[in-house]
């Protein structure tokens, strides 16, 4: 074994099977369930997630410093130590000299009456032999180090300001040269020039120093800066761990995604979806902690709770399905039209994927053969060669498209794709009426929810209205309402808003992707409109003379 | 700033003229008059009077004169510091009050300064180790003798300490018909004579600071700042002495101040159980002859010293605490 390997197996801190659990006048939370991960010398290593996952608790309990309402099972071996195992004065020996907090700033977090040069000079004292004189030259060099004037020692808390206070923390963290710095939301409460600044100022730091560094952060753009390895936590559990990049660039978890979807630092023009309802907490769990929130669920998963395991390399993921799936997937289409003799290259070897809950964009001028591969992909219109799977099953003919949670289609031109001579209720009803898969007594009531989630009236004289009397928008709602009344899981939706004028198609397609947080059904969106694109893109791909290619979002312009 | 002190020493000024006025008319408002008093207690020469020689003395003491000018004349002499002729003992007030105030003043303080040590201390410590059996006795001990009576304690100790076992003088603030070789002998039997006095006023205020410092302590062991003094690995009694009572003890500190008015009321009750030579005993003794300017010049002694410690009390209060700077 070469140096290098010696080096990366032995870490300097690893937490085995952590719990912690907070005793409650009425009931007992699980803050960390089960929680092991290591970090090495000189690595940074982020931990992410909602408030309330769990991350400040791991952090504390590395410390030490958990309430006494706290129950900790599992270990944490600092340099072959189990530190959980010492007494308080035998921690005192790890704290700050070895591990130190960069503490979450509060007004409070910094004693109000001693003055800054007494709380960082009081630890100098007891981690380090320094000599008085000595430790007071080092409060001035801690207060330079992070850029602040020297003076500021003599300053009481609260005559500093968030950002100042925020240096002080650092510096006194870094007071007794700490070989792990663990950093708790070091820029929740300052402005974006402070954050920067703040993020440089431990990246120096850290470069300078060369200590490990624990970053916990409930926002993207901090910890995209500063971990080179991150793990995702939900409810006390790990959800996803691997190379920062890599999980920034294709989440595989499907919270994991809806995080990053919710910020807007990763998402500069799209529209911005939290993840629905609200995360439960309790004691006894069972099953999956993201269960109730997550659209691929099955029923194992309210019963199994998934083990955290490589799906990649150096990626790790907590889910009983294996990340998110993906839905479909169409390989090496081709098709080509003949017309009065004349051969029309529409599709040449198109390959696209899909994955479940993603809304994916097919850009592309008119003619470049998109609605023909939407149309190829739902099974519709056949391919001359190339397969189409959905779900692992081979699409063909309208096997999936008269399925219960299959494919819908929904055409570019409301006009005529209804029957304008139907009844509102006859048009919804009809997918089925045709495959007769609902019992007859419960279609109406079906029709009524599908023209709710459409926002449309269903009282019994909307319902007998004919379609000839609807405006356009409001009969592309109707032809909406009649595909998700087959609960599809992929909905094609083929420049479903370019007829409309531009209050309803803003209408729509708030109301196509609020549609699409809800339920969490995948979306093939088609369009030639750039802006649209980057307004409810997850993925893009552009169509061009029958040839496709994936492109990266920010890029387009 | 400027408009905060000015604003301040009005409010002083203002509390001030009150207590004046209600200092004047209190005693005025009790039944009888200074002059019916048949009783007269040990020691003290006292006169018994006649009906004619009343009339002369109240027209001589201007008690024969509308109320609102007898008000006025009284304020006239507050402002040259005459607090008048005690009726009842043919002295100056002034003087009567020099010669008692110095005794009631020490036990006092003295009690003041043990109870609230003390009850910081074992406050501190029981907030410490919350929940543990050392809190709860303290605790429900400490619940317990605030609950009893300061002048009943007083008696127990009385009763015990000096009666049974012999070990303090019975009564008085120093020995009588005693010849002393030295300095060093006036003063031990001084201090003798007050350990008993200043146990039972120390008891009596050492539950009420023991409660506070403890609620104190426990509300300052919440905040981040403890978190953050654990974390950075410091001994338990520099967290708990320099981090947590540096915080804890600015509640303690304004409660010394303010409980000097009840110390006040506390300590007249034990004088007189003492028979301590304070001001205590001399307020009972005005208050049993009805000797107004007396009985004025002791209320306006205790008043302004509680204003003065209130005062004093804001001052140190700004000068431990920061933020309030």
């Amino acid at each position: 074994m070469d140096m290098k390997g010696d080096f990366m197996g032995k870490p300097l801190l690893s937490v085995k099977n952590l719990s912690i659990e907070y005793e409650g006048a009425s009931e007992r939370t699980l803050a960390v369930d089960d929680v092991s991960f290591s970090l090495n010398r000189g690595e940074c290593l982020g931990i992410i997630g909602e408030s309330g996952s769990g991350k400040t608790s791991i952090a504390m309990a590395i410390m030490g410093i958990l309430p006494s309402s706290a129950h900790v099972k599992g270990s944490i071996m600092y340099d072959d130590v189990n530190i959980q195992c010492l007494s308080e004065g035998e921690r005192n020996m790890y704290r700050w000299g070895e591990i130190a907090v960069v503490f979450q700033n509060s007004l409070d977090v910094l004693n109000p009456v001693l003055t800054v040069h007494e709380q960082i000079y009081e630890c100098i004292i007891e981690h380090t032999s320094l000599y008085k004189g000595e430790a007071d030259r080092r409060v001035e060099n801690l207060l330079e180090l992070v850029g602040l004037d020297p003076q500021v020692s003599e300053h009481y808390p609260h005559h500093l300001s968030g950002g100042m206070r925020q240096k002080v923390l650092i510096a006194m963290a870094l007071s007794c040269n700490p070989k792990i710095l663990i950093v708790d939301e070091p820029t929740s409460s300052l402005d974006p020039w402070a954050k920067d600044e703040i993020i440089h100022l431990l990246k120096e730091l850290q470069r300078q120093n060369n200590f490990a560094m624990i970053v916990i952060s409930h926002e993207i753009h901090i910890i995209s800066q500063l971990a080179d390895r991150l793990q995702v936590m939900y409810s006390g559990c790990i959800m996803e761990r691997g190379y920062t990049e890599d999980i920034l660039q294709t989440p595989m978890h499907s919270y994991t995604r809806g995080f990053i979807n919710s910020s807007p630092y990763i998402n500069p023009y799209k529209d911005l979806w939290g993840i629905p309802s609200e995360a439960y907490s309790s004691s006894i769990r069972k099953g999956c902690p993201f269960y109730n929130r997550c659209y691929q669920r099955l029923e194992l998963c309210s019963e199994k709770k998934p083990e955290l395991s490589y799906v990649a390399t150096e990626r790790e993921i907590a889910c009983n399905r294996g990340g998110i799936i993906t839905i479909l997937e169409a390989q090496d289409i081709d098709k080509t039209y003949e017309f009065n003799g004349n051969e029309i290259l529409a599709c040449k070897g198109c390959n696209i994927h899909i994955r479940s809950g993603e809304t994916v964009v097919l850009m592309g001028e008119s003619g470049s053969g998109k609605t023909t591969l939407a149309t190829i992909i739902s099974g519709v219109l056949e391919a001359d060669s190339g397969q189409v799977q959905f779900l692992g099953k081979r699409v063909e003919g309208n096997n999936f498209t008269s399925q219960m949670g299959g494919i819908q289609i929904v055409f570019q031109d409301p006009f005529s794709s209804i029957n304008e001579f139907l009844t509102v209720e006859e048009a919804i009803v009809e997918p089925l009426t045709i495959t007769g898969i609902v019992e007859k007594d419960s279609r109406r009531h079906m029709v009524k929810l599908a023209l709710k989630d459409v926002q449309l009236p269903y009282d019994d004289g909307f319902l007998a209205r004919r379609c000839y009397t609807l405006s356009g928008g409001q009969r592309q709602r109707v032809a909406l309402a009649r595909s998700l009344i087959m609960q599809p899981k992929l909905l094609i939706a083929d420049e479903v808003c370019s007829m409309l004028d531009p209050s309803t198609q803003a209408n729509i397609l708030r109301l196509l992707k609020g549609l699409q947080n809800a339920k969490g059904f995948s979306m093939l969106y088609i369009t030639h409109d750039v802006a649209i694109a980057q307004k409810i893109a997850d993925r893009l791909y552009v169509m061009h003379e029958g040839s496709i290619s994936e492109e990266n979002l920010l890029d387009i312009r | 700033m400027n408009r905060d002190r000015t604003k301040m020493l009005l409010g002083y000024l203002l509390t001030f003229l009150i207590i004046i006025t209600l200092n004047f008319f209190i005693p005025r408002l009790m039944p009888g008059d200074p002059f019916t008093s048949l009783s007269s207690e040990e020691g003290d020469i006292t006169v018994i009077y006649s009906e004619e020689q009343i009339e002369r003395y109240k027209r001589y003491y201007g008690m024969d004169r509308p109320i609102a000018e007898q008000y006025i004349g009284y304020l006239k002499n507050l402002l040259k510091g005459n607090l008048g002729y005690s009726i009842y003992y043919n002295q100056e007030v002034v003087s009567i009050l020099k010669n008692r105030v110095p005794w009631t003043v020490a036990i006092v303080i003295c009690s003041l300064i043990i109870s609230s040590f003390l009850g910081t201390i074992l406050g501190s410590i029981s907030a410490w180790f919350r929940n543990s059996k050392l809190d709860k006795i303290l605790y429900i001990s400490m619940v317990f003798i605030s609950e009893v009576p300061a002048f009943l304690m007083g008696i127990l100790l009385l009763f015990f300490m000096a009666g049974r076992w012999g070990l303090f003088p019975l009564s008085g603030g120093m020995s009588m018909f005693t010849q002393y070789s030295t300095k060093c002998e006036v003063i031990l039997d001084i201090l003798h004579h007050a350990i008993l006095p200043v146990m039972t006023l120390s008891i009596a205020k050492l539950g009420e600071f023991y409660l506070i410092s403890r609620s104190s302590m426990l509300s300052v062991m919440s905040k981040d700042y403890m978190k953050t003094a654990r974390g950075k690995g410091l001994k338990s009694r520099r967290i708990l002495f320099r981090h947590g009572l540096k915080n804890s003890i600015l509640p303690v500190i304004t409660r010394i101040f303010l409980s000097l008015g009840s110390i006040f009321g506390q300590a007249v009750l034990i004088e007189n159980i003492f028979n301590y030579p304070g001001i205590g005993t001399l307020m009972r003794q005005g208050v049993m002859v009805r000797d107004y300017v007396l009985i004025q010049g002791i209320f306006l002694f205790v008043a302004i010293t509680v204003l003065t410690m209130n005062f004093i009390a804001d001052l140190i209060y700004k000068k431990l605490d920061s933020r309030v700077r």
